[in-house]
C-alpha cells in the first residue's frame, strides 16, 4: 500500500530513489481521478450554466474568422489517460471533432510533464493548428506556449483546469466545473441524507492540488453554515487513490468509531472507504454513509445497490461545449471568458435512471 | 606495510548509541506503542492491530524481496510495477479460480525478475538502471494488459484472501493475508540463514569479486535473487488486489519501492550489501506502518505528517548509517 | 651522478623530493634529472615509487619536501593541467582521450581552430590533424571516432596531441603493454622523431628488451630512494635487475632466511599439466607441469605474467589458446567452478579485494567455497561447518576470538590463513599461491611458509608466486622464470638459487641455464617440457 509513500523523500541514500521515483511517476494523481469502465456510450454532453460575467470575441483577442470544418484543431491533454476522467475527456474531444468534421484533429498527451505540454503545444502550432483546446497540467507555466499561439492569433480554449493568467488575453475562454460548488453540493447532499446529524471524516485529494483545496473549501464552509449538528472529526489525504482511501478509512474507523459519514473528494477514495467499512463489519450506506465527487459508473452503481449515498458529477465530456464555444468565437460572436459547466448529481432517488450517463 | 592491521571501531555495546544501533527499530516501535497506549483511543484493541498488520502486508512482502536484493548490493525499483502487473493479470485469469490466476501472476512477476536479473548478472547493467527501466515499462505494460481500465474482482477466493480470516468470527481471528505474509517471512528467514543460497547471496553482496574467485555461481544467484524479489512483489500485488476487491494497475504499488527500501534500511540491512536482516526488515515495515497509523489517527494534516515521518526516518537512517559503516 | 650530456640545465629536474602518505614514505629525497632529447628509463619494482614520482612530476601530487624545476626554473604544478600547459605530458596505458569524438577533435580539444564567426573550423582542424599525424607516419582518417581505432593508433593520437601542445617532456607509462608488435615499431620510430625535435622521454616499462633498445640512461628506484643513475650501456641487465630487487649477486647464497624446509619430490605422474597457456598481451605459450608434493616457483618481474599464469590455471582468466589438465583430464578453461571441481584453487594476490569477504565471520569465510559440500538439499548444516572450521582453525593456528568473529578484524596473517583454510576445505590437488606472504607480519610469514612446506609434504602440488627472491628460491624445488609473458627459463636442482634467478629475471638466460630441457629432469619425457619452443610460435 502507499500508506508511507511520502515518508522517505528526505532520507539520506533513499532520497535519490525518491527523486527518481517522483520524477518518473510524475505524480499522476493531480487531477480528478476517477475509476470505472471507459467512457460510456450514452454521452451526456455538458451544458453551460447561465452565462454571466466578462466575454471575449475575435476583435478583442485578435485573429480572423474561420470555419472549423476546414480547420486544423489541436488538443493537448495534460495527464496520462489511465483514469476514466481523462479517458472520457479525450474521447469526447475526438468524438465531437469527428462529428462536426474538422479537417484534422491533432492530439497530444503531456504525460504529466509541464515541459512536454509546452513543446506539445508548440509542435501543434508548427504543424498548422488553427485552433487549440488545452487541458492545462498546471494553472501556471504554460506562458511560452500560449504566447506562441497568441503571436499567430490562434485561439486557445482551456478546459477542466483554470489558468491564472488573463482570459481573452493569453487564452480565449475557460470551460470547467466549479470545484468549490461541487464541494458545496456534496455538503448539501450529505446534510439532506443525514438529516444534519453525524460525525464526518473527509478523505482529501492530493495535497497541494487546487481541486482538493476547492472541494474542501466548498464542503467545509457549507457544513459550517448549514449543518450545526454535523461535526468534521478527521481530514486525511487519500491521494485520490482507492487503496489509500481504504487504508486511511480503516485507521480512522478504528480510532474513531463515532464516524457516521464519509465525504471523499473523488469516487475512487469513496470506493476504498466502502471496502474499509465492510472490513470493519459495518454496512456502507446505512451504518456509515458515503458521499463523493466524480460520477464514475462504479460509484453510481453502488448507489443503485444501496451501499453508497451520493455522488456529485464532475463532467469530463468537454467536446461538444468546447467546439461550440470555439465555433461561435470563430464566427465573430462574443463568448464567455469563464464558462462554468452544469454538473449533475446522483442520489438514491435518481441513480437507477441515470446510471448509464455515468462515465 | 609489513603488518596489515585492520582497525575497526566497534560501537561499544554498553553505550546509548551502540544500543540504538543494535535495537533502534525495536526501541522506536516500543516508543510508538507506548505513546499510542496513552494518547490514542481504541489503539490497544485486537481489531486495531489486525488492521495494522493487514495494511502492512504488501510493504512487508515487497521489503522481504528488497532485502535479498539489497543484500547482494543491488536495488530493485521495479517492485511497484510488478505489483501493477500482477494486479493486471489477475482479472484476466480469475475465471480459472484464485490459485491458477495467482500462479500466473507470480509467473509474470518472475519474468520481470528474470529480465532484471539477467541484465544485472549477465550483461552487467547497474541494478538501479536495469530495474529503473522495468519500473517505467512494467506499469505501462500493466496498463496495456488492463486496457487502462479498473476492474472489480468479485471472485470469492480473491475476496476471502483480501478480507477473510482464519477462525472467522472469533476474537482471535487471523486475516489470511497476514498468514501469507508470516509464512513468507519464515521462508525468507530460513532462506537467508539456513541455506547455501542465502549464505552465497550474502557473500556476493560482501565482495562479489571474492565470491567469484571462490567459485560461487555468482550470476545464477544474482538472477535467482531478482526473480525471488519480483515473485514476492507479485504476491504483494495479488494481496493488494484482493484487499481492494479491484485490479487498479494505475495506482497499485505506486512508490512502494521507497517504502520497501526504507523498511529494509531502517531494519538494519546496509545498502552496501553483505547482510540481510529479515527480522529487522519486518520491524522496519511495522515501524513505518505504526508511524502512519499514529499520524492518521491523530488527524495530523498531511504537510506536518510528511515532515514528521521524514524526521523519524532520517533519525533511524542516521543511526543506522553508523552501524553500516562499522559492519 | 653521471655527467650531464650537455651543459644546458636539465629540461625537467626534481631536487630532494620527499613524499609521504599517512606515515609511509613513498619518495625519499629523490633527485631526478632529464635532459632535452634524451630517453630515460625509470625503473623499479612494485612499490619502488615510480608512479609516485611521475605523479609528483606531473602535478597530481605536491611534494612534501624538495622542488621541481622546469628548464632550470622552480615550478609548482597545482594540477595535471598546469604541468601539461608547461610542456610535461603523460601518456598512460589506458588512453585518456574521448572515445566518441573524432581523432582530430581529440587532438585539438579545447583549442579548436575557429572561423571568424567563432565557430569551429572543421576544415582547418582536419587538415591540421592530418598534417600532424603525417609527420609521424600515422595513416588514419582523422574524422573517425577515436574508439574505432586500434589501441596502438589511439596511443599515437595521444602522443601526437601531447606533442602538438608543445610538449618538452613526454612521460610514457607502460606504453607498449597493449600494443601489437607492429604498433610497437611505429611507436619506437615516433619516439625517435620526438627526440630529434629535442623532446625528452621518460620511459616506464618492465620489458627489458625495450628499455635497452629505446633508452640511453636509467634511473632506478627502490623503496622510494634513487639507487642508481647511469647510462644503460654500462649497466648489464643482470646488474639492473639486482638493483631493482635490492639483491646483490654475492649475497645470493645465504639461505635459511625463510621458514622453508626441504624439497618434496616424488616419482608420481604429474597432477597438473598446463600447455601453451596464451592470452593476448598477457601471456604467451606458457607450459607448466607439476607433480604431487612439488612446489614450483613462478619467477618474474612485475608484469612478466606471473599472476596471469595463475589466473589462467585457476579459471579466472579466459584463455585464447592452451589447456590445463588435471590427472590427464582437461579442465574447462575460463571457469572458476570448473577449476575448483578439478582440484585447482588459487589464493589471490589482493587478499582484501579478492580473497576475504570482509563483513562475514571467520566461519563463513572458511566454508564459503565448501558450502555446497557441507549442505544437505540446499540447507547448510551448522554442525558440518563447525567440524571443518574447528579443524582448520586449530591446524592453521588462526587467532580469532572465535569462529563468529568478523574476518576483517583479524590481522593480515590470520586473514591469509583463513583463505588457505577455505581452500584446504575443498581438498584441492593443486594450490596456486599468489604472494601468500605479502602484507603479513614476520611471525605469520614464517608460519605460512612452514605451512606451504607441510602441505607439499602431504602431497599437495603448489605453485608459488612471490616477488621476494629468497621466498621463491627457498620455497620452490623448481622455478619457472617468466619474462614478457613467456617462459624465459626453468631453474632446477642446484640452479635454484638467487644468482641464477636474478640472471634469468634479467634475461641473460644463456648465462645461467644452458638448456632448460636437460635440467627439467622431473618431467616425463612425454610431457611438454619444451619451454623455449613455444616462443617460436610468436608472430
Amino acid at each position: 500500500m502507499n500508506t508511507n509513500r511520502k515518508v522517505q523523500s528526505v532520507t539520506g541514500a533513499v532520497a535519490i530513489f525518491a527523486a527518481l521515483g517522483l520524477a518518473l511517476t510524475g505524480c499522476t494523481n493531480t487531477g480528478t481521478s476517477g475509476s470505472g469502465s471507459t467512457g460510456g456510450s450514452t454521452d451526456t454532453a455538458q451544458t453551460a450554466q447561465a452565462a454571466s460575467g466578462p466575454t471575449c470575441d475575435l476583435a478583442t483577442y485578435g485573429g480572423e474568422k474561420l470555419d472549423l470544418k476546414n480547420a486544423v484543431v489541436g488538443f493537448s491533454q495534460s495527464e496520462k489517460e489511465d483514469n476514466p476522467f481523462r479517458i472520457a475527456e479525450t474521447q469526447s474531444i475526438k468524438d465531437e471533432a469527428a462529428k462536426i468534421g474538422v479537417k484534422k484533429l491533432i492530439t497530444t498527451n503531456a504525460q504529466s510533464t509541464l515541459s512536454k505540454q509546452i513543446s506539445d503545444i508548440q509542435d501543434m502550432i508548427s504543424q498548422g493548428a488553427q485552433a487549440l483546446i488545452v487541458a492545462p497540467l498546471n494553472s501556471d507555466g504554460l506562458e511560452p506556449a500560449l504566447s506562441a499561439a497568441k503571436a499567430k492569433k490562434i485561439p486557445v480554449i482551456t478546459i477542466d483546469r483554470k489558468l491564472s493568467s488573463g482570459a481573452c488575453d493569453t487564452y480565449v475562454s475557460f470551460l470547467g466545473s466549479n470545484f468549490v460548488e461541487q464541494g458545496k453540493r456534496a455538503a448539501d447532499q450529505l446534510i439532506k441524507g443525514t438529516s444534519g446529524k453525524g460525525n464526518i471524516a473527509i478523505l482529501l485529494g492530493s495535497s497541494g492540488n487546487g481541486v482538493t483545496t476547492d472541494r474542501t473549501k466548498g464542503f467545509v464552509d457549507e457544513i459550517a453554515a448549514k449543518g450545526p449538528d454535523l461535526k468534521i472529526v478527521a481530514q486525511q489525504t487519500g491521494d485520490f487513490a482507492r487503496d489509500k482511501g481504504q487504508s486511511v478509512t480503516e485507521q480512522l474507523l478504528q480510532s474513531n468509531p463515532d464516524i457516521s459519514v464519509i465525504y471523499a473528494e473523488n469516487d475512487e477514495m469513496g470506493l476504498g472507504a466502502q471496502a474499509a467499512i465492510i472490513a470493519a463489519g459495518k454496512t456502507p450506506g446505512k451504518d456509515i454513509q458515503i458521499y463523493s465527487i466524480d460520477g464514475t459508473k462504479n460509484a453510481v452503481e453502488q448507489i443503485v445497490a444501496g451501499a453508497y449515498n451520493g455522488v456529485i458529477e464532475s463532467n469530463p465530456r468537454f467536446g461538444p461545449l468546447a467546439f461550440k464555444t470555439l465555433q461561435s468565437f470563430e464566427s465573430g460572436d462574443k463568448v464567455g471568458q469563464d464558462i462554468i459547466i452544469e454538473d449533475s448529481e446522483y442520489d438514491p432517488s435518481n441513480a437507477k435512471d441515470k446510471v448509464d450517463s455515468a462515465f | 606495510m609489513s603488518q596489515a592491521t585492520v582497525t575497526i571501531t566497534l560501537p561499544r555495546r554498553g553505550t546509548a548509541l551502540g544500543i540504538m544501533q543494535r535495537y533502534g527499530v525495536y526501541i522506536a516501535i516500543a516508543a510508538l506503542l507506548i505513546y499510542n497506549l496513552i494518547f490514542t483511543p481504541n489503539f490497544f484493541e485486537l481489531d486495531n492491530f489486525r488492521t495494522q498488520f493487514v495494511q502492512v502486508v504488501p510493504v512487508m512482502i515487497v521489503a522481504l524481496g528488497m532485502a535479498l536484493v539489497i543484500g547482494t548490493e543491488g536495488i530493485d525499483l521495479s517492485v511497484g510495477a510488478v505489483m501493477a502487473l500482477a494486479a493486471a493479470v489477475i482479472p484476466l485469469y480469475i475465471g480459472y479460480g484464485l490459485i491458477p490466476a495467482a500462479i500466473l501472476a507470480i509467473v509474470v512477476g518472475a519474468v520481470v525478475g528474470v529480465i532484471n536479473g539477467s541484465m544485472v548478472a549477465f550483461i552487467g547493467v547497474q541494478p538501479i538502471v536495469a530495474t529503473l527501466s522495468l519500473m517505467v515499462a512494467g506499469r505501462g505494460i500493466a496498463l496495456l494488459i488492463a486496457n487502462e481500465q479498473l476492474r472489480s474482482v468479485t471472485d470469492p477466493g480473491v475476496l476471502s484472501l483480501g478480507r477473510g480470516s482464519l477462525f472467522e468470527g472469533e476474537a482471535f481471528r487471523i486475516p489470511y493475508a497476514v498468514i501469507v505474509a508470516a509464512v513468507l517471512v519464515v521462508i525468507v528467514a530460513l532462506l537467508v540463514n539456513r541455506t547455501t543460497f542465502g549464505k552465497q547471496l550474502i557473500a556476493i553482496g560482501g565482495s562479489r569479486r571474492a565470491a567469484e574467485l571462490a567459485g560461487l555461481p555468482v550470476k545464477r544467484i544474482l538472477l535467482l535473487t531478482y526473480v525471488l524479489c519480483a515473485a514476492l512483489a507479485a504476491i504483494a500485488g495479488i494481496i493488494g488486489t484482493a484487499r481492494l476487491g479491484a485490479s487498479v494497475p494505475s495506482t497499485l504499488g505506486n512508490l512502494i519501492e521507497l517504502s520497501a527500501i526504507t523498511a529494509v534500511v531502517v531494519g538494519g540491512t546496509p545498502l552496501t550489501g553483505g547482510q540481510v536482516k529479515v527480522g529487522g526488515t519486518v520491524a522496519g515495515a511495522l515501524l513505518l506502518q505504526f508511524i502512519t497509523a499514529t499520524l492518521v489517527k491523530h488527524d495530523v494534516p498531511d504537510a506536518y505528517s510528511q515532515i514528521t515521518q521524514a524526521v523519524i526516518i532520517l533519525l533511524a537512517v542516521y543511526i543506522q548509517r553508523g552501524r553500516a559503516a562499522v559492519r | 651522478m653521471e655527467s650531464p650530456l650537455t651543459d644546458d640545465p636539465p629540461v625537467l629536474e626534481a631536487r630532494g623530493v620527499t613524499k609521504r602518505f599517512a606515515g609511509v614514505t613513498a619518495l625519499d629525497n629523490v633527485n631526478f634529472e632529464l635532459r632535452a632529447g634524451e630517453s630515460l628509463a625509470l625503473m623499479g619494482e612494485n612499490g619502488a615509487g615510480k608512479s609516485t614520482l611521475i605523479k609528483v612530476l606531473t602535478g597530481v601530487y605536491q611534494p612534501d619536501e624538495g622542488e621541481i624545476r622546469l628548464g632550470g626554473a622552480v615550478v609548482t604544478f597545482a594540477r595535471p593541467l598546469d604541468a601539461q600547459k608547461a610542456g610535461v605530458s603523460t601518456i598512460y596505458q589506458e588512453v585518456n582521450l574521448v572515445p566518441l569524438m573524432s581523432v582530430a577533435q581529440n587532438i585539438y580539444i579545447g583549442r579548436e581552430p575557429r572561423t571568424r564567426l567563432g565557430l569551429i573550423d572543421f576544415k582547418r582542424m582536419y587538415a591540421d590533424a592530418r598534417a600532424l599525424l603525417d609527420t609521424y607516419g600515422i595513416d588514419v582518417d582523422v574524422r573517425r571516432p577515436l574508439r574505432s581505432l586500434a589501441l596502438g593508433v589511439q596511443q599515437m593520437v595521444a602522443l601526437a596531441r601531447a606533442v602538438s601542445i608543445n610538449a618538452k617532456v613526454v612521460i610514457m607509462d607502460e606504453p607498449t603493454s597493449s600494443l601489437e608488435a607492429r604498433e610497437v615499431e611505429t611507436l619506437f620510430s615516433v619516439i625517435g622523431l620526438l627526440r630529434q625535435q629535442g623532446i625528452a622521454i621518460v620511459y616506464v616499462s618492465h620489458r627489458m628488451d625495450e628499455i635497452y633498445r629505446v633508452c640511453d640512461r636509467a634511473t632506478v628506484l627502490r623503496d622510494g630512494k634513487v639507487v642508481h643513475v647511469g647510462a644503460l650501456d654500462a649497466l648489464p641487465r643482470m646488474e639492473l635487475v639486482s638493483l631493482m630487487l635490492g639483491r646483490t649477486i654475492e649475497s645470493s647464497d645465504r639461505g635459511g632466511v625463510t621458514a622453508f624446509g626441504s624439497d618434496n619430490t616424488s616419482d608420481a605422474p604429474p597432477v597438473l599439466v598446463a600447455e601453451d597457456l596464451s592470452r593476448r598481451h598477457q601471456i604467451d605459450g606458457i607450459d607448466i607441469t607439476i607433480k604431487p608434493g612439488e612446489v614450483v616457483g613462478l619467477g618474474g618481474l612485475l608484469g612478466s605474467g606471473r599472476s596471469e599464469t595463475l589466473k589462467a590455471m585457476a579459471g579466472v582468466m579466459q584463455l585464447d589458446r592452451g589447456s590445463v589438465q588435471i590427472d590427464g583430464k582437461t579442465v574447462r578453461s575460463g571457469s572458476v567452478p570448473a577449476a575448483i571441481r578439478a582440484g585447482i584453487v588459487m589464493l589471490p594476490e589482493d587478499r582484501k579485494a579478492e580473497g576475504i569477504v570482509p563483513g562475514l565471520s571467520v566461519r563463513d569465510n572458511i566454508v564459503l567455497a565448501a558450502l555446497p559440500r557441507l549442505s544437505k538439499a540446499g540447507f547448510s548444516s551448522r554442525r558440518n561447518q563447525d567440524a571443518v572450521v574447528d579443524v582448520f582453525m586449530k591446524r592453521l593456528h588462526i587467532k580469532a576470538s572465535g569462529p563468529d568473529q568478523i574476518v576483517s578484524e583479524l590481522s593480515g596473517g590470520n586473514q591469509q590463513k583463513v583463505m588457505i583454510a577455505r581452500w584446504l576445505a575443498m581438498s584441492p590437488k593443486v594450490l596456486l599461491l599468489d604472494e601468500p606472504t605479502r602484507g603479513i607480519d614476520v611471525g605469520a610469514k614464517a608460519e605460512v611458509q612452514a605451512l606451504i612446506d607441510e602441505l607439499a609434504g602431504e602431497g599437495l602440488a603448489i605453485v608459488l608466486v612471490s616477488s621476494e627472491v629468497e621466498e621463491v628460491v627457498e620455497g620452490s624445488g623448481r622455478v619457472i622464470v617468466l619474462r614478457d609473458g613467456e617462459v624465459e627459463t626453468v631453474l632446477t636442482g642446484a640452479q635454484v638459487d638467487e644468482e641464477h634467478l636474478l640472471a634469468a629475471l634479467a634475461g641473460d638466460a644463456g648465462e645461467a641455464a644452458e638448456d632448460p630441457r636437460t635440467h627439467d629432469a622431473q618431467t616425463d619425457a612425454d610431457a611438454p617440457t619444451s619451454v623455449t619452443d613455444s616462443r617460436g610460435e610468436r608472430a
